[in-house]
């Protein structure tokens, strides 16, 4: 399935490509900036923000592989294998509660 | 289920295809994959161009004007226009963007955003692969695209794309998780990840009762409608668009047909994210009397003019205030309500079979059903209540700090007086 | 030549490739979109193995979440653009990773070998065969359903079975986060000035010389603060 419409998008693509006008130009080829000229590198000041958001969402993406199965598995489950389960859910949010405590989930 | 007029279309052709292909099963098999898979992807494009249409109508007369209505009688013509207009448009390329990459991402934009399509069921029996880990298929499709958004602002060499890229990933990255969270619930009672299973557990088969998701796990619906809306980045939480602000973010330096792939690949997600909402919480292509599609559509019309009607009316949140929503409201309340659902599920079971098997109180269907919702909105409202009160303790602090600030004005201004005396 | 394995070698060629262009390519962005192009290869190796739960949970964490780490770690070290990756100790790299794969194969066709005297009573005793990972088909709660999934699901909270490894990967998850935050906090001056003179003290009194006079004001980065995105 993927690659069947990776395969009709490259085929829009080409089409595309055949019917536009080409007139390539010097301006139009210049790095956008709010049409100015642009100054400096194209070097972006990284927050560490973006690195723990990504972070606490690894954490996540990995209790739910863990969690998806034994949702799947939950009607057959006895109360102590729930409880289980809900501690380990206890358990990150846990992490959570602590990186909002240490103020990490706010966006200045 | 009432007269299925997909399968009616689609078995002939299919054992059509096979008899013709009988020499090579195989080759049956990927032809008939193929076919479907076209098939699907004309449906989703032809959709894309109906949805721009009626959503630039439906958002004008929303905010009192009429729309375009030059292009063909009532604007008709409209898709068509815009389509010529992507097509013929000069793509021009920054001199030092990074060729392969800048080019690669809108194509996989694309691609992601039409393969998520293939596990929505259209009606009984008719999907694009049967996958059991459907559910867990879409999330994973979400998290593909977000490369392709790395990509597409770093191969730019713009500042600003750059920036514009990495503030919607961490949008993207950030409601994917209540998403997971409030899935889980539905995978449980469904026990099954595959979205036909979710669909039948929905419907009267099997010995199911007929109560759709939304009735169980209201929370868990409102909850994944929000994230599912943040994720296309609708608005309100289409800040990375907005004209005052980074211009117009990972997509600042492309044009032409990259551009309509970036607007496809947008336009085609949410209403990937309309039609998962139906299957997974509104029951799919189930109902009463007319065909199952037909049911799918009307739902999933119903849904995506909700989406519409946000659009026109409510304001764009702050990036901050998206974030404090999404990590310290709904976040926490999902892993609330699903330890609370967890452990109730077990509590109150539904059948006499499973209370022999593990224990619990029997309550029927409709009594788990009643007691689901229950818990979930005593969840949500409590965590309403308790947000509404955080906020209103920082309002008075807030006020507090006014009204000495004033008076410590007032003080300095009657002084001044004083002195000027 | 079966279709499965024109798969596998497709497949192959997507992983290895993919990790030899990682480790060869000039541009640290480019080597880390060669890594999620090996992921996507290693999901196709689930598919083929009829897993495919574990291929969507490749792609979900690997490609959705890790990668994404990567990518944010890679521009978060300046100069990145500067920084052509060079490694002198290559050639020495391939020969241990050469001999370590060589030494794979060799214990992967013996399957299992035999290690005198680690048994019980001094005897010897088999190691390296594949344990089964599921005794699902042993216990007797009734309803766990026959899908694999469902096992193993049921084999993460069963006491018998796995239930203590994942509460244990609970916790070192939330220990990973807890560490990470700790270093990558940003902190605020106030929290700075303490740091420093915390070491200063530290180090003052491993040297035994008298403790310092506490620190000015430090020259807090301004990159922290200056630009609010």
């Amino acid at each position: 399935m993927l690659v069947t419409a990776g395969l009709l998008m490259g085929v829009t693509l080409l089409a595309a490509s055949l019917l536009r006008p080409k007139k390539p130009s010097a301006t139009k080829a210049d790095t956008y900036e709010c049409g100015i000229e642009t100054v400096g590198d194209t070097w972006v000041q990284f927050r560490v923000q973006y690195y723990i958001f990504a972070l606490v969402f690894v954490l996540f993406s990995v209790e739910a592989v863990l969690l998806f199965p034994i949702a799947v598995a939950y009607n057959a489950l006895p109360l102590y294998a729930v409880l289980i389960t809900v501690l380990f859910i206890i358990i990150l949010l846990e992490a959570i509660v602590f990186a909002w405590r240490k103020g990490v989930l706010e966006w200045n | 289920m009432e007269f299925n007029i997909i399968k009616f279309i689609v078995d002939p052709i299919d054992g059509f295809i096979r008899n013709l292909l009988s020499f090579s099963p195989l080759l049956g098999d990927l032809v008939t994959m193929g076919l479907a898979a076209i098939v699907i992807c004309t449906v989703a494009a032809v959709s894309f161009m109906a949805l721009t249409y009626a959503e630039r109508k439906i958002v004008a007369r929303i905010q009192d004007r009429i729309g375009p209505n030059q292009a063909g009688p009532f604007g008709l013509l409209v898709p068509l226009a815009d389509g010529i207009k992507m097509f013929t448009k000069e793509d021009t390329t920054p001199r030092s963007a990074d060729r392969g990459v800048f080019n690669a991402a809108p194509l996989i934009i694309a691609t992601f955003a039409l393969a998520g399509f293939a596990v929505l069921p259209f009606s009984p029996g008719i999907v694009g692969t049967a996958l059991n880990v459907g559910v867990l298929y879409t999330i994973a499709i979400g998290s593909g695209s977000i490369i392709a958004i790395i990509m597409a602002g770093w191969g730019s060499n713009n500042k600003y794309a750059l920036l514009g890229a990495f503030r919607t990933v961490a949008q993207l990255v950030g409601y994917e998780v209540p998403m997971i969270l409030n899935l889980l619930p539905v995978v449980a009672l469904t026990g099954s990840m595959s979205l036909m299973d979710v669909v039948y557990r929905q419907t009267l088969a099997n010995g199911n009762p007929g109560i759709p998701f939304i009735v169980y796990f209201p929370f868990c619906a409102l909850v994944y409608l929000i994230s599912g809306i943040a994720e296309t980045g609708r608005s309100p939480f289409d800040l990375l668009e907005a004209e005052s602000e980074i211009v117009a973010g990972f997509h600042t330096e492309y044009s032409g047909m990259k551009f309509a792939l970036f607007f496809l690949g947008e336009y085609v997600n949410a209403l990937a994210v309309a039609i998962l909402f139906v299957t997974i919480f509104l029951g799919g292509f189930a109902g009463p009397v007319l065909p199952p599609v037909v049911w799918l559509l009307i739902k999933c019309a119903l849904v995506f003019s909700l989406f519409m009607w946000l659009r026109g009316t409510l304001p764009r949140v702050r990036v901050d205030q998206m974030h404090d929503l999404n990590w310290k409201f709904l976040v926490p309340l999902s892993i609330v309500n699903l330890v609370v659902v967890l452990l109730i599920g077990k509590i109150f079971v539904a059948t006499e079979a499973t209370q022999q098997a593990t224990g619990g109180i029997v309550v029927g269907y409709y009594g788990q059903a009643a007691i689901f919702a229950i818990s979930n909105l005593v969840v949500l409202f409590g965590g309403l209540a308790l947000a509404a009160r955080a906020g209103r303790v920082r309002r008075l602090a807030d006020e507090k700090i006014m009204a000495a600030r004033a008076e410590q004005n007032q003080l300095a201004a009657s002084r001044a007086i004083a002195v000027g005396k | 030549m079966t279709t499965q394995q024109i798969l596998f070698i497709v497949c192959s060629a997507i992983v290895l490739g993919g990790a030899l262009l990682v480790v060869t390519t000039r541009n640290l962005f480019h080597a880390a979109l060669f890594l999620i192009l090996s992921f996507f290869g290693v999901a196709g190796f689930y598919v083929l193995l009829e897993a495919g739960f574990f291929a969507v949970a490749q792609i979900m964490v690997y490609i959705g979440a890790i990668s994404i780490l990567i990518i944010f770690s890679v521009m978060l070290t300046r100069g990145m653009q500067a920084m052509t990756p060079r490694n002198s100790q290559a050639a020495i790299a391939a020969v241990v990773c050469g001999a370590m794969f060589v030494l794979m194969v060799l214990l992967y066709q013996r399957g299992s070998f035999t290690l005198p005297g680690f048994g019980v009573n001094g005897t010897e005793r088999q190691v390296g065969a594949i344990p089964w990972a599921f005794a699902g088909e042993e216990n007797n709660i009734s309803g766990v359903p026959e899908t694999w999934i469902a096992k193993f699901g049921f084999s993460l909270v069963d006491i018998q079975q796995y239930a203590l490894p994942f509460l244990v990967s609970g916790i070192l998850l939330e220990l990973a986060l807890i560490g990470a935050i700790h270093v990558a906090r940003e902190r605020r001056p106030a929290e700075i000035i303490a740091e420093r003179a915390e070491i200063a003290a530290e180090e003052a009194a491993e040297a035994e010389l008298p403790a310092p006079k506490p620190m000015p004001l430090p020259e807090v980065a301004p990159a922290h603060h200056m630009e609010s995105h």
